[in-house]
């Protein structure tokens, strides 16, 4: 009985705390984070790491096209890290939850569980995989390749224990909300204007014996 | 209110694999209670039923395993990663556990049992009741510990997972005693008051399982609206044949009202006939239950 990635916490009180904020406002819906995402994690065909998710709504001439921008939330209290059964979800003591991929091994119970439904399987591996905030990027300095893609700086990386961060700044004084707070998750993402309607729950659903 | 333009279609999880598992494991724990009547409660009118109930437990208990590692990418890694990374608080990490001990002990019960061996055949028997309770049980807070459905996350789905098991595992031993019986032994008679004991057990888990399947979808239909959507899905829409028909006609009010009635109860057409039905409503239930609870996107 050995939690493999119990070591790695130095219990440090000056680690960062890495979110996202994500301005509806500014965001043009043109997809260009889940290209960048794709090329930077080499997300195969058919899955995405992080898209988003586009709605019509309104009769014309009143109509308007929302946008949500799905990615892990890299929840405080993750759902996927108390489920996972042999500690392949984890959480970094800077906040992001990572999958380690030698431990996995693909039983999907955190695709399940995932009030989110951010996690896919990687077809070729077999294990299941999902955004992780470009660690690596953000390990050697740089910004997350979404971040770094979005053409209208909607995106807004940064560190949430740091009140002189822009992040930090943006999430104290501007209206923010996150998804399903309600699941008692804690969502480290956080979004300005979400609409609601980019958000509902569905009464029907494709079965998977239905061609 | 508003057209999805462009959504990730997102991927079922768990689907028919796990169900069957399910279905196995309720099996095997159904044979083994039965199995323990005689044994271990001293209900000497059950014990022709024993040694049949702990051998079928026990091969049931190989067989279900297999459905779960197909159903895991890498199965030969969570064999040994399950215990050797063990997480405490996934419900998971219990069944690796259970999943060892269970039939450990079921074969150690059978092997007493057919020593004749009364003390340590009870000693086993009372010690595999709660291993039983716990190997069924625990799929139902796999289930319920998935905290994203609403359609799994109640106190009752242990609970819900026991009944089924026990019903579909006292519907197998009546087809399996009237087989063995009829085709296996000497006498070639069927065992008619083993039969009409256990149909009239039978009759009453139903009424407990349908009362449960009652309770649930009381509080799901008043519930939150992602409860309200799956109910709604459930009972009317497209899953709706599957659980109102097959589920629930078919595989429980049906065979209840079967082996509720006497006269039906004593003619085997009909006693086979509810077996039958109970048997698949309650395979058709897992497949309902596992798919159905996380068929519908979530936001």
């Amino acid at each position: 009985m050995s939690n493999p990635h119990k070591n790695e916490k130095n219990g440090d009180k000056n680690l960062p705390r890495w979110g996202m904020l994500i301005d509806l406002d500014r965001c043009v819906g043109c997809h260009t984070c889940e290209i960048a995402c794709k090329f930077e994690n080499d997300v195969p065909l058919g899955i995405w790491r992080s898209w988003v998710k586009e709605i019509e709504k309104g009769k014309q001439p009143n109509v308007v096209r929302s946008f949500r921008p799905t990615l892990c939330n890299h929840c405080d209290n993750p759902i996927c890290v108390k489920v996972c059964p042999v500690h392949a979800s984890w959480q970094r003591e800077d906040g992001m939850v990572m999958i380690d991929p030698h431990l996995c091994v693909g039983c999907k119970y955190c695709m399940a569980s995932c009030p989110y439904e951010v996690r896919y399987i990687h077809p070729q591996k077999g294990i299941i995989d999902k955004c992780d905030f470009c660690s690596t990027r953000v390990d050697a300095g740089l910004q997350p390749s979404c971040v770094e893609a979005c053409p209208a700086s909607a995106r807004i990386f940064g560190n949430l224990n740091d009140p002189k961060s822009e992040l930090a700044k943006l999430v104290a004084t501007k209206p923010v909300s996150t998804l399903k707070p309600e699941m008692g998750t804690g969502p480290r993402v956080y979004y300005v204007s979400l609409d609601n309607a980019t958000m509902e729950i569905k009464r029907e659903a494709k079965l998977i014996w239905e061609k | 209110m508003g057209k999805v333009v462009f959504d990730v279609q997102y991927q079922t999880t768990l689907a028919f694999l796990i169900s069957y598992y399910f279905y196995f494991t309720g099996l095997s724990a159904g044979s083994f209670m039965i199995s323990t009547l005689s044994y271990g409660f001293g209900l000497e009118k059950f014990k022709p039923a024993s040694k049949m109930g702990v051998v079928t437990a026990v091969l049931l208990l190989f067989l279900a395993p297999q459905f779960l590692l197909m159903q895991v990418c890498w199965p030969v890694k969570s064999l040994w990663h399950n215990f050797v990374h063990l997480n405490p608080i996934s419900a998971i990490s219990y069944g690796s556990f259970l999943l060892v001990l269970y039939p450990l002990n079921s074969i150690i019960y059978g092997i007493f049992m057919f020593k004749e061996n009364k003390k340590w055949t009870k000693i086993f028997g009372l010690i595999g009741i709660p291993l039983a309770l716990a190997v069924h049980g625990y799929t139902g807070w796999i289930l319920a510990f998935g905290v994203a459905r609403d359609y799994w996350n109640t106190g009752l789905m242990p609970i819900v997972f026991l009944f089924s098991a026990m019903v579909s595992g006292i519907s197998m031993m009546i087809l399996m005693i009237m087989i063995r019986d009829r085709f296996f032994t000497k006498e070639k008679v069927i065992n008619h008051d083993l039969i009409d004991s256990l149909a009239k057990i039978l009759g009453w888990l139903l009424l407990v399982d349908l009362f449960l399947v009652f309770c649930d979808y009381s509080v799901l239909l008043y519930s939150k609206l992602e409860a309200q959507e799956v109910a709604h899905f459930m009972l009317f829409g497209k899953m709706s044949f599957w659980f109102v028909i097959v589920e629930n006609l078919i595989g429980k009010v049906i065979p209840m009202a079967i082996v509720m009635i006497p006269g039906m109860r004593k003619s085997y057409f009909w006693l086979i006939l509810a077996a039958l039905m109970n048997m698949a409503g309650i395979l058709v239930m897992r497949v309902v239950t596992v798919y159905g609870g996380q068929a519908l996107p979530l936001m």
